[in-house]
Parts: C-alpha cells; structure tokens; sequence
C-alpha cells in the first residue's frame, strides 16, 4: 500500500494536534503496517504566517518520504479583516468570499498539489479540512481522498467552500464520534464511508523523579493540566477558578500548568507554570498528580486526556467541549464541569476520594487500552485505507 | 465528602458513578441556592467559562442562561479607583464622587431596566416549563426498534431476496436497525458499498474492530446529514413497523428524496398477524405505531413514484416490499 499525507506543515518541530496526528499515522503505518507513506507538505513551521523556514526538497524521516515545496503565498494581511467580517455569520458568505477566505488564510500551494497528482500514491491523506491543500485538493488529484478534518465548532466550518472538501472526500476520518456528529450537523456527508479512529498513545516514559521535584513543590499534592497554556484553551479560566477554589479551601494543594505558554497567567502562590517540559519530566508530573484537568473547549481529541489515563488518573474536562466529554462518558473515567459551582463541587470529592478517584483511573485506563493503543488503533486505520482504495475515486470533485 | 465503596463490577461501577454524579448535582444546587458565593464572583467566574465555549456550547439550559442575567441585572455604579500611576487611584476617585450622582442616576434606570427583562424571561421560563410538562406528559412513546430472531437474521426468508436486489447497486447502500452489521457484511461481501445505523450503541460496538461501516445514529437523524440522491439503495427493517402514521410519512419523504434516480428501496417489516402474534417481540407493546399492511406500503410508494412488488412472508407473520424510484420522480426534484 502507498499513502500519501497531504499537511500545510509536518515534522518534529511543529507544535500542533492536526499535524503531530499526521506525523504519528504516517510514522505507524511505515513501522507497523510496511507501508511506503510519502508526505506532501510546506517548508512552514508557523500556521499564522505559513512563512517558508525549512528547505524545500526530499527527505526522509522516521522512513517516511517528505517532499517540502515552498508555498506560493503565506497568509495575506488582508485576511484578517476578511475573516473578521465573514466570522459573524458565516453561512451567510458568498462562495466567492469563502473562497477567497481560503486563498488569504494560505498556504497557497499549487505546486504541492501538482506534485501530488504526479505521485503514484493509491490513496491521499489530507490533513486538517481548514486549509487550502485540503480545499483544492480533495477530488481534484488522481487517487481516492480521505479527509481528516480535526474540525471544531468554529465559524469557518460554516463557510459554503468546505461543503465541496467534505463532499469531495471518498472517504472521511473522524478523531469522535462527537467531531462525526458536528461535521454531519453542518455538511451532508453522512452517507460518505467513514471511521471513527482517533490518535494511539505512546508508553509513558518518566525519568523516574518525583512530580513534585520537577514542579518545585516538595510534598504538596497537586492536580496538573497539560497543553498550550493560552486563554483560548481554557488555561486563564482554569487558574482564575483554581484561585477562587484556594480561596475557599486553603491548603497545600497546587496547580501545574504544563505546555508552551502564550497567555499571561497571573502569579499565585499555588500556581506552577512550566512551560515546556521534556517528556520524560511531563510523564512525571503527569504521574504523581491527583487529578488531570482540560479546562479547553476546542478540542477535537485532546491525546492529554489519554494520557493521564495512561497512569490510570481521574480527569476533568469542560462539559462544553463534546469530543472530551464524549471520551469520559464512553469511558467512565473523568467527569466534567460546566460553571465554577460544578468544577469546586468535583475537585473536592476527587480531592477527598481515593475510591473515586481509582475507579475513574482504573476505567480510563481501560478505555484507552480496548481503543487507543497503537496497534489496534494502526490496523484499524491501514484496514479502512485498503478499503478506500479497492472503492477507488467517486465522482470528479467541484468547488 | 467521602465515600468507601469499591464496587466490584462494571454494573457496579455505573450505577456507583451515577450516584456520585447525583450526589454532585445536589451539592451544586444546595450551595447556589444558599448564595455562599457572592453573585459577582459567581458571574465573572461563568462569564470566564463561556468566553471560549463554541457556539453550542453556549446554549446550555434556559435555567443556567437565566441564572447569568440575574447575577448581572444590578449595574455598579461605584467605579474601581485603582491605578498603576502615583496619584492616579486619587485623581479617579475624585472624579468617581464628582460623577457620581450622574452615573448612579443612569445606573439605576438599567439596573430596573434589566430587572423587568430578567423578571419577563423568568416568567417565560415558567410558561415554557409548564408546557413541556404537558407535552412530556402526552408525548407518543418514540419508536423502538421492533427485532425478531426470525425475522432479522442472517437465515430470515427475506435476505437472500434483498441481497439479489441490492447487488448489482454501484454506489452506497444504507441498511436501518443493522445491529451487528450482519447485513452490511453479508452486502459488502458481494461488492455491494454498504454501511449501516443503529440507535443501539452496545450492537454495534464489535464492529468498530472488524471494519464494518456502522454507526450509533437515528435513521431519521442520519438521512437528514446526506445529500440528495446520494443513496443507490436503502433497507428499512426493524425500524417502520412500530412507527407512528407521522413518522413513517416523514422517513418516507427523506428515503424518496435520498435515492438515486433508479435507486431501490426494500422494507422488511411484521404484518399485522405477526405484530400481534406471541412471535412479536416486546417492542410491538411498547411502540406508538403499528405495522402497515402490505397494500397499504404498495400504494404509498406506488404513489411517490416507485415500481414496487410485494411479498408475503411464507408464515403471513411479516413481508417484503421492494421499490424501484423512477427516474422521472428524482428529476422532477
């Protein structure tokens, strides 16, 4: 089997959920499958300004062959005050507006798309539905397409253009169920052969020293939330309600903030910000907390989740955020809040539970062993790709 | 709060975990009644919440919407005087007591402005309320899926004869009520694109391993997510039997809009006689509808257009109708 990954920007350095999905797939199905993966990418590392860094050209990395081509336009400054006016209502855009939507936002890469329809790939990958690769990819190269949105609830998924890259797609790949029922609310795709994977774990590799000594916080127990620490993914919220809650309960316990910081975080005597973490200090902090938080609403798998049930922890998500809440609802292993009442009223009772607190370990842990594992989840996924390709491409794709 | 149980079993655990939840509830709602919190905070607080919640999110209930609007209702009109500059925080606190009286003036009117909207809303909430307990209180059972071991199974009269018709289909092929994709795979083997739904996530479970194409969706919920004409063929078993007049007029109306032109359309449903007959599984008792009878499928969609036959299962306690969508209602669309 040969697949080709289609991603505005892949490789080790790039920070972000869509892409590191990308790499890990790809990566998987050359190691455990045999398969020859080539991706079709940008020399981008930054998805605000697409701007090329990496050399454009062949390489190989972790056996998979990347072909890099310089992007025809970054983002154009013009896009911002477009996608500030269309954001309000965008059902309502032009397909001509959304369009140019897609072109401003960039990266434009009309080169990677011709170099894609060379390939003699049977089957396209394209990562994630937002971007022009996507766009004017999916249904106009030779070989079957299968779309891996990564879609939240955001005003672009409304926007008319993408109803041709979902239609387009000959097959879709969904990280839940609850990312399913969102994509199908908006485009009528519902009938397109699909599956519902989601991304694999690795084995949690600490370096074998205490949580609290990589945090600096000696003996203090500690609850630990993992990822961007931005207002957008719920971070702020998360330490404005820890410090209420402090306020309310003194003691000894903290918060860790662990992950790449780009929002300020008010200083507080029980708050730790980290910052990046190597992974071996990550899977410590992880380990030795109570609880594991992800106070974000925009996640449309969140591997964090899974992770702190990798060391059997309970987790806390926000109940707005539906791919999250799904996991815990299929799982029985975290619980979720949805004003600062219910987040105080839960982190108590973890807090004061030990029972609790294992039985919700004990049934993410499972969770994530019966559907999460690598190599369950890879043949899975090579299985539908095979599947994809003996379907061969639907009709002729329009935009 | 602390609890010692350690359940033994996965039923255990659930109904444990559920009470816990409840126990969570209640504590919430004791402790938001007794206002322990200052309204203020509270309001900053959610406000935080909601600032990054999607669009659907933010909807939650009327009752949590209410509870936002009451706790910003009063507008304050004493303004904070803090400043990083020296003498800043005096030359605000001067100007907060010379304006005063103005501010407090307008503030007032907007707090009783907001007080008389949040009072209406309260009101409409109450009417709403009431009227959905009314409603709860007539609503018709929704309709369950009506499965029979001898009528939806692999060794079931009517399989071999929906498969024949169905195999030579080119593009996707819908299979209602598919439980364990028996169906699908039975199709998918003679190269027919099948998938299935099922409103019963724990039948269809196993085959997210062995790469069925099934998913955990209404039929009705799922045909409204795809496209017109996007379907070759669509099998209705288990699912129209029990359905109301209404219902069943409205799958039919998604079904004739969702084939193709020349696509098929094959029902499987109990009779009359086997709807009432011991062989009936517990869902004929508990559904607001009942079975149509043959004729009466013949002509409803022999009047949407399709060129139907009909058959009688050999027992007369279920039958089959399969339609064919003429090319000349699809165009007409």
């Amino acid at each position: 089997m040969k697949v080709a990954f289609v991603t505005p920007r892949y490789g080790p350095e790039v920070m972000g959920g869509a892409e590191t999905a990308a790499r890990q797939l790809a990566e998987h199905l050359v190691a455990d499958c045999g398969a020859e993966v080539e991706v079709f990418s940008t020399c981008a590392l930054d998805h605000v300004t697409w701007e090329d860094v990496l050399e454009p050209g062949d390489s190989e990395l972790n056996g998979v062959t990347v072909h890099r081509f310089a992007s025809d336009a970054g983002r154009n400054p013009d896009f911002y005050g477009l996608d500030g006016k269309l954001r309000l209502a965008p059902r309502e855009a032009t397909r001509r507006e959304s369009q140019r939507w897609v072109e401003l936002n960039g990266p434009v890469t009309n080169r990677l798309l011709a170099a894609l329809s060379e390939s003699d790939a049977q089957v396209a990958a394209f990562y994630p539905y937002l971007y022009y690769p996507s766009v004017k990819g999916i249904g106009h190269v030779p070989m079957p397409g299968v779309l891996h949105p990564a879609a939240h609830d955001e005003p672009a998924l409304y926007l008319p253009i993408f109803r041709g890259t979902y239609t387009n797609a000959d097959a879709i790949c969904y990280h839940t169920i609850a990312e399913r029922r969102l994509v199908q609310r908006i485009h009528p795709v519902a009938d397109r052969p699909q599956i519902v994977l989601g991304l694999g774990v690795s084995d949690p590799a600490g370096n074998g020293r205490r949580g609290g000594a990589v945090l600096g916080i000696g003996e203090r127990p500690y609850v630990v939330s993992v990822g961007r620490v931005d207002s957008h993914k719920g971070s702020v919220m998360l330490a404005s309600f820890f410090a209420t809650y402090k306020e309310r309960h003194p003691g000894p316990l903290c918060l860790a903030l662990v992950g790449p910081v780009s929002a300020e975080i008010p200083e507080h005597p029980d708050i730790v910000v980290t910052g990046i973490l190597d992974e071996g200090d990550k899977w410590d902090v992880v380990r030795d907390a109570k609880v594991s938080i992800s106070p974000s609403a925009l996640e449309s798998f969140s591997l964090v989740v899974l992770e702190a049930w990798q060391e059997s922890l309970p987790v806390m998500v926000n109940a707005a955020c539906d791919p999250t809440r799904e996991h815990c609802e299929r799982s029985g292993g975290g619980m979720w809040f949805g004003s600062y009442r219910e987040f105080e009223a839960i982190l108590e009772r973890l807090l004061d539970d030990d029972d609790l607190r294992h039985v919700l370990g004990r049934r993410g842990r499972a969770y994530v062993d019966r559907h999460y594992q690598w190599p369950v989840l890879i043949r899975r996924y090579a299985e539908f790709l095979g599947q994809v390709i003996d379907r061969g491409r639907g009709t002729t794709g329009v935009l | 709060m602390s609890a010692t149980l350690e359940p033994a079993s996965d039923s255990d655990e659930d109904a444990y975990l559920a009470r816990v939840l409840s126990e969570i509830e209640a504590e919430v709602r004791a402790k938001r009644a007794s206002g322990e919190l200052p309204a203020r905070v509270e309001r900053e607080l959610d406000e935080l919440f909601l600032e990054f919640s999607p669009v659907a999110g933010r909807a939650g209930g009327l009752h949590d919407a209410l509870r936002m609007v009451d706790a910003a209702t009063f507008i304050d009109p004493v303004v904070p005087v803090g400043s990083a500059k020296s003498g800043g925080a005096v030359v605000k606190k001067g100007l907060r007591s010379l304006s005063l009286w103005y501010v407090g003036y307008i503030t007032h009117q907007v707090s009783q402005l907001a007080t008389a909207v949040s009072r209406a809303l309260h009101i409409l909430d109450e009417q709403v309320t009431d009227l959905r307990r009314q409603l709860d209180a007539q609503r018709v059972p929704p309709s369950l899926v009506v499965e029979a071991d001898w009528a939806n199974g692999p060794d079931a009269w009517w399989v071999e004869e929906g498969v024949r018709t169905l195999a030579a289909a080119r593009g996707r092929v819908l299979h209602t009520a598919a439980g364990d994709g028996w169906l699908v795979r039975r199709l998918t083997a003679e190269g027919v694109s099948a998938y299935g739904v099922d409103p019963r996530p724990e039948r269809i479970e196993r085959a997210e391993f062995d790469g069925t194409d099934l998913r955990d969706e209404d039929v009705v919920a799922h045909l409204r997510a795809v496209e017109s004409a996007a379907l070759d063929g669509i099998i209705l078993s288990g699912v129209v039997d029990g359905m109301t007049a209404g219902e069943r007029l409205a799958l039919l109306d998604l079904v004739v809009d969702r084939l193709s032109p020349g696509g098929t359309l094959v029902v499987h449903s109990l009779s009359r006689a086997g709807w009432e007959s011991d062989q009936a599984p517990v869902a004929a008792d508990l559904c607001g509808g009942h079975p149509l009878r043959l004729a009466t499928w013949s002509f409803l969609l022999g009047e949407q257009g399709f060129d139907v036959r009909a058959q009688p299962g050999p027992e007369g306690l279920d039958y089959l109708v399969v339609g064919v969508l003429g090319d000349t209602v699809t165009a007409s669309r």
